[in-house]
């Protein structure tokens, strides 16, 4: 079945619904989701969004954007990051005119706090730059865009999973997608196409991110010749609960939590004296890593999985209470502790990819390092990558990049839309995706899938986790490419076609394998340490040498890297201290 | 950490068409460290080998925020204990021997898709009556922004928590979608930007709740007790007087 739109979006988080709030104005719009909308994971985002209002302090866009581009360890575009600073401060009042309820100051302004990283007059100390709405700001924003899109009357394909991109040369004209409620094939022409579908921390065994985040747009391009940028910089957060990787927010360090070790010692002040606990997540993450394998841990046995204490029990009930509910709720329904009395075991979760699909500052995506356009195909938000993270992503500015670039891509495609010429696509277009399904379909014998999941997942943490090393990437790959083979065997076992979800898993398993191959490869070929990535066996950063993006290409069975220059017009870079 | 075993009779039903009944399963040394839904996950591997259909649920963050995962327990929305989604439900709750009967969100307003996935669908209708602000109103006195009293805001806020899972429609014995639909307009009629349309957003969105089939009303604070953001019916008090108010004014 072929529908036709002029705007056709592939996810509904943020980015995706800020996007075709904006598209909407201008052109035939549809959102293609494989949840319900209001349900995507921008929603647990917890701590806020960073914007220099200078609502309680005084505050600078420029601060903000140096303190991106030093929290990327300066692998961040310049020109892009000041784009993020500078219109951070509209999106903000954006949201809060459609309805956000934001924090409010006694005097009844918006309220702000601090967060990792960000700082006044480039690295003097903290500054409280995140608008929040409190622990629930993804959610609120969610929302927020959600009723908005309503308004506008975009079409929402709700449980829809995109399967394959349809690419003429370097041009787009739609996409290939599975209805799970009846397991049929659909096309959907466009003339502009956006992947918003968000992360893929599902592929490492210790992660924050929802079941649905296995990076589905970035495998589907990979997959059809677009490289993927920057893979090899995936961010670790340092609180996730012990043993679960949910997430304890960076919010309740901003509010004054203190890490500690077996000894009770504020170990942060030895690794970042200046700013201490809300030093940039690789560096809290690294510092716990190091204090575990110290045989500092709370169990002090030295293994992976020892944990350390995020205390806030000096914070008392009140402030929990008030600035941070949802966590005090979060620690007694999975831990059954209160955090007012007892500190949060925590340790580091698979949080955040840095790198994505290629983009410049309006969403186009890039095809190489010469900055070759492919025409209609747009990507925005997480899967993307502008790059405004560079090797780090300072905590608040995820959600600012959703709601800029978002917006930036929304604009950008209602005026492509109206100009570009109509695209005709026929039913041979969804061909290699049908026989491909009707593969995995076919009844016959094959290898569970969640076996090879679990394999993938212990793989990826435990040999392109938070330390890496020549031997263990190198492992890494082979294991991933044996999984790669194995997975063509795999069979759909449920032989259901409503609401088939050992079919969506597959496929899903299929994105997240061809993803950590990607991963893995790439850090293999960064014979350095910068941002997120940290190599055992070359701990220093090397600007001659890799002051530069990589591009990883999907090449059948092999992956072909390539590099491509940093914007780097505005700050030089420095040697990072905190 | 320990084990228990279980009986868990579950609701099975093929599509919205199909006739459905109860089946019974056992399980066997599940960890009290697991969440119900990991429990579910153990049963579906198990079915799988069997060559039985795997139960269908809803489910995705498993950290209480989607508001895609519900079932009702034993008779009661999202299980036993409070301000929960099911999801945040663990095992620890329960021991060996239990009979655990697990159905889906039922309501005339929620049609079952399959076994426990039900349609929440009317809910979006809800919002698209008129859950959403289309009026600029930034401006002076700073800046862009709208200075707004804290209590306010806080006020807005926990209206605002609501996640839209539909456990207050599918415990409440008339099907009422009154806590939800309070919800979204409390939050924007306390806060100055919604201000602009609030007597047309009431009309409309009360309209559209019992067009789709919603029941009213009669204060059984059912929803309030399973309601896992703990949402007060002070705002279906708060969506009354804004409905009375539109009702009843001219323009």
């Amino acid at each position: 079945m072929i529908h036709q739109f002029e705007t056709v979006i592939i996810g509904s988080g943020g980015a995706g619904l800020y996007a075709a709030l904006e598209a909407s104005k201008n052109s035939n719009t549809a959102v293609l989701s494989k949840l319900y909308p209001i349900r995507s994971h921008t929603g647990a985002a917890q701590g806020g969004i960073s914007a220099a209002l200078g609502n309680v302090e005084e505050d600078k866009p420029e601060w903000h954007a140096f303190d991106t581009v030093k929290g990327g360890d300066y692998l961040v575009d310049q020109k892009a990051a000041s784009i993020l600073a500078e219109e951070a401060i509209q999106a903000v009042y954006d949201l809060e005119n459609r309805g956000l309820p934001f924090n409010r100051t006694p005097e009844g302004r918006i309220d702000q706090r601090r967060f990792g990283g960000h700082t006044r007059n480039f690295g003097e100390g903290p500054v409280r730059r995140a608008c929040y709405a409190a622990d629930r700001t993804g959610h609120m924003i969610l929302q927020t865009l959600y009723q908005q899109c309503i308004k506008n009357e975009v079409s929402f394909f709700d449980e829809f999973q995109v399967v394959d991109l349809i690419l003429e040369g370097t041009k787009c004209s739609g996409v290939v997608v599975v209805e799970l409620a009846t397991g049929k094939l659909h096309i959907f022409s466009a003339k502009a196409v956006l992947f918003a579908t968000g992360g893929f921390g599902r592929m490492f065994k210790i992660t924050s991110n929802a079941y649905a985040n296995s990076g589905d747009g970035p495998a589907v391009c990979a997959r059809r010749g677009i490289p993927l940028e920057d893979m090899e910089f995936f961010q670790f957060h340092p609180t996730g609960i012990k043993g679960l990787g949910i997430l304890i927010s960076e919010a309740v360090r901003g509010e004054g939590g203190i890490l500690r070790n077996r000894d009770g010692e504020r170990f942060m002040e030895e690794y970042s004296p200046t700013l201490l606990d809300l030093a940039p997540r690789d560096i809290v993450a690294r510092s716990m890593l190091t204090e575990v394998r110290n045989g500092m841990g709370i169990r002090g046995d030295r293994q992976i999985d020892d944990y350390l204490h995020l205390d806030a029990t000096h914070l008392g009930k009140d402030t929990l209470m008030k600035k941070l509910p949802d966590i005090s709720e979060f620690c007694k329904t999975y831990l059954g502790i209160d955090p007012a009395d007892d500190p949060i075991p925590v340790l580091p979760t698979a949080h955040y990819a840095m790198g994505g699909i290629p983009t410049d500052e309006h969403g186009r995506v890039i095809l190489d390092n010469k900055g070759t356009i492919v025409d209609g195909l747009y990507a925005a938000g997480e899967c993307a990558c502008v790059s405004v993270h560079g090797a780090n992503r300072l905590g608040t500015n995820s959600l600012l990049d959703l709601v800029v670039f978002g917006r930036r891509a929304g604009k950008h495609i209602a005026q492509y839309a109206k100009g570009a010429d109509g695209v005709k696509v026929d039913e041979s277009a969804a061909d290699e995706a049908r026989q491909w399904i009707e593969q995995i379909t076919d009844g016959s014998e094959g290898p569970h899938g969640g076996h090879i999941t679990d394999e993938m997942q212990t793989t990826m943490m435990e040999k392109v986790g938070i330390y890496r090393n020549e031997k263990e990437m190198q492992e890494a790959v082979d294991e991933i490419q044996d999984l790669r083979n194995r997975y063509r065997d795999v069979r759909v076992q449920d032989t259901s076609s409503t609401f088939n979800t050992d079919l969506l898993e597959i496929i899903e398993l299929g994105n997240l394998l061809d993803l950590s191959l990607l991963t893995a490869a790439s850090a293999l070929d960064r014979k350095e340490s910068r941002g997120a990535h940290s190599r055992e066996d070359y701990p220093e950063r090397d600007d001659d040498n890799f002051l530069k993006h990589s591009l990883a290409y999907l090449e059948e069975d092999t992956v072909r890297l390539d590099y491509k220059d940093v914007d780097t017009s505005i700050w030089e870079p420095k040697p990072r201290t905190y | 950490m320990s084990n228990i075993d279980l009986t868990l009779q579950i609701w099975r039903q093929k599509n919205s068409d199909a006739l459905g009944k109860l089946e019974t399963y056992t399980l066997d040394k599940i960890s009290t460290d697991m969440s119900f839904l990991e429990m579910l996950d153990v049963l579906n591997e198990k079915l799988t080998m069997e060559g039985i259909e795997p139960v269908a649920f809803d489910h995705d963050c498993r950290e209480g925020i989607c508001g895609m995962c519900g079932a009702v327990i034993n008779g009661v929305a999202h299980g036993p204990e409070k301000e929960t989604t099911l999801c945040q439900l663990h095992m620890r709750h329960f021991k060996t021997g239990d009979v655990l009967v697990i159905e889906p969100f039922r309501s005339r307003a929620f049609p079952i898709k399959k076994d426990l996935v039900v349609d929440r669908s009317a809910f979006d209708k809800i919002i698209q009556a008129g859950g959403y602000v289309s009026v600029n109103t930034g401006g002076t006195p700073d800046g862009n922004a709208i200075p707004i009293s804290s209590h306010i805001a806080e006020l807005a806020m926990d209206a605002a928590a609501c996640i839209g899972c539909g456990a207050c429609v599918a415990s409440c014995p008339n099907g009422a979608a009154m806590l939800f639909t309070s919800a979204k307009i409390s939050q924007l009629c306390l806060l100055p930007q919604g201000h602009a349309e609030r007597k047309k957003r009431a009309l409309s969105m009360v309209e559209t709740m019992d067009k789709e089939g919603f029941g009213n009303c009669t204060n059984l604070r059912e929803c309030e007790a399973v309601c896992p953001k703990s949402i007060s019916i002070r705002n279906i008090a708060r969506l009354n007087r804004e409905f009375v108010r539109a009702a009843f004014s001219e323009g």
